[in-house]
């Protein structure tokens, strides 16, 4: 199994949004943060990493092009790598279906949008440990 | 047959509403037919999907049956354990809809009809089955291109665009449209300035994302349920507010708009009212959108 850290040493966290703009949330959240931070706009593009690492933190959209967020953790979960990967589900979607599908899929939180790179940096920090680091120090 | 059309034979959304007060725009929940020569395309197993069934029954030779649902809720599929073609060896259906793989389609549709929910398991379907898988996003079938998208309902949903004799319809019965607008200001007071200025990006680009796939089309069959009171007691049951799909429409630059899976609670006068209002908003913004109320046995020609 691939660690979940990277050459960078630092815990990798990636999110999956088909959003530009909340990718630069996730980027303004880990700024300072010690983790390694991969963005992809869909499945497709995430599966080139996810299918080689486990990431420490693994953020995923539901409505995207092609496959959806929780049709994409559902497969994840059948591979080995992904059985456990922490997996946190961040939606404009907020229905009591999807809430249950991601809790089935052991989501840890289900946090609806709108949400801040203050409330995603929070969420980072408590799932991975990370903790704002002296940027000279950085791999 | 040459004839290309669009049929409504299911309009309600949620349950069938066969009370008097009704009927002039129908009971039956979500189905719609649209034919092309000797292919048929039909969207969504509600009620609607049996007086439909009972009028192909005696068709011949059988046309080129593809059958899409937008979801597994009820009033989407609970009309197909009655669907007579698939009782006949005379007929090929093909199925398609939510899933990562045909197993999964198969599974959701079959499930209604297992004891002790149906007499009859879809074993005992005559019809030559099969469940497909799309190519590359589409499923194709014949001279129509259909496409799927993910939309705004609770669970995985489609809306499909289906572009036939070069018109393109997009058939979304169930997805409510600016739920994050709400959300955002439900919470205004939450986010500093800086912050707003990023959520309402995120909030353009979610509606230029949902506006593109449906951008002029020429036919949109959309989620109506709502008027304004009610959604603001529904807010987040998964259906659309008639204000903002008409505002979606015009933006979009949709030819004609069909107001679909109308309330079971609405009457006939009800949604004529719903319909005015609809038609005044249009007249406000200086549109030239196009707004009808589907109708149980409308046809429209393509």
């Amino acid at each position: 199994m691939a660690s979940s850290t990277t050459t960078s040493a630092f815990p990798l966290v990636v999110a999956v949004d088909d959003s530009s703009a909340m990718r630069v949330f996730f980027e303004q959240a880990v700024a300072g943060l010690g983790v390694d931070l991969r963005t992809f706009p869909s499945a497709a593009a995430a599966a080139a990493c996810l299918d080689t690492h486990q990431p420490a933190l693994l953020f995923l959209d539901i409505i995207m092009p092609a496959k959806d967020g929780l049709t994409y953790l559902q497969e994840l979960r059948l591979t080995s790598l992904h059985e456990k990967t922490q997996t946190i589900v961040v939606s404009s979607k907020d229905y009591a279906q999807d809430r249950a599908s991601a809790k089935d899929l052991g989501v840890l939180e289900f946090v609806a949008k709108p949400i801040t790179s203050r409330q995603l940096a929070e969420l980072i920090s408590r799932y991975t440990g990370a903790r704002a680091i002296d940027e000279s120090t950085r791999a | 047959m040459s004839e290309n059309y669009l049929r409504f034979w299911g309009v309600r959304g949620s349950y069938a509403s066969p009370q008097t007060d009704k009927l002039g725009v129908g009971g039956n929940t979500s189905c719609v037919e649209i034919r092309a020569g000797n292919h048929l395309l039909i969207c969504d197993g509600g009620t609607g999907i049996i007086p439909l069934g009972d009028l192909l029954i005696s068709e011949s030779p059988t046309p080129e049956t593809l059958i899409v649902f937008t979801h597994y809720h009820w009033d989407h599929i609970c009309g197909l354990p009655f669907f007579q073609p698939a009782f006949s060896a005379e007929w090929k259906i093909r199925f398609f809809g939510p899933g990562q793989n045909v197993g999964d389609i198969e599974q959701r549709l079959s499930n209604q009809m297992k004891s002790p929910y149906f007499p009859i398991e879809i074993g005992s379907w005559a019809a030559d089955i099969e469940y497909v898988k799309p190519i590359e996003g589409k499923i194709p079938h014949g001279p129509f291109d259909v496409s799927y998208h993910n939309v705004h309902h609770p669970g995985t949903t489609y809306g499909y665009r289906v572009e036939i004799a070069g018109k393109v319809i997009i058939y979304m019965p169930d997805n409510e449209i600016d739920f994050l607008r709400s959300s955002i200001a439900q919470r205004t007071d939450e986010f500093t300035e800086e912050e707003h200025q990023m959520i309402a990006r995120i909030q353009r680009e979610e509606r230029d994302v949902e506006l593109s796939g449906v951008r002029r089309a020429d036919i949109l069959i959309h989620d109506a349920q709502y008027t304004p009171e009610d959604y603001s007691k529904k807010r987040g049951w998964g259906h659309s507010c008639y204000v903002d799909v008409v505002n979606f429409a015009i933006d979009a630059e949709i030819k004609v708009l069909y107001l679909y899976h109308h309330d079971p609670g609405h009457n006939d006068v009800q949604i004529a009212t719903i319909h005015q209002e609809c038609l005044a908003l249009v007249a406000e913004r200086g549109s030239s959108l196009q707004i009808h109320v589907a109708r149980e046995g409308a046809k429209i020609p393509l």
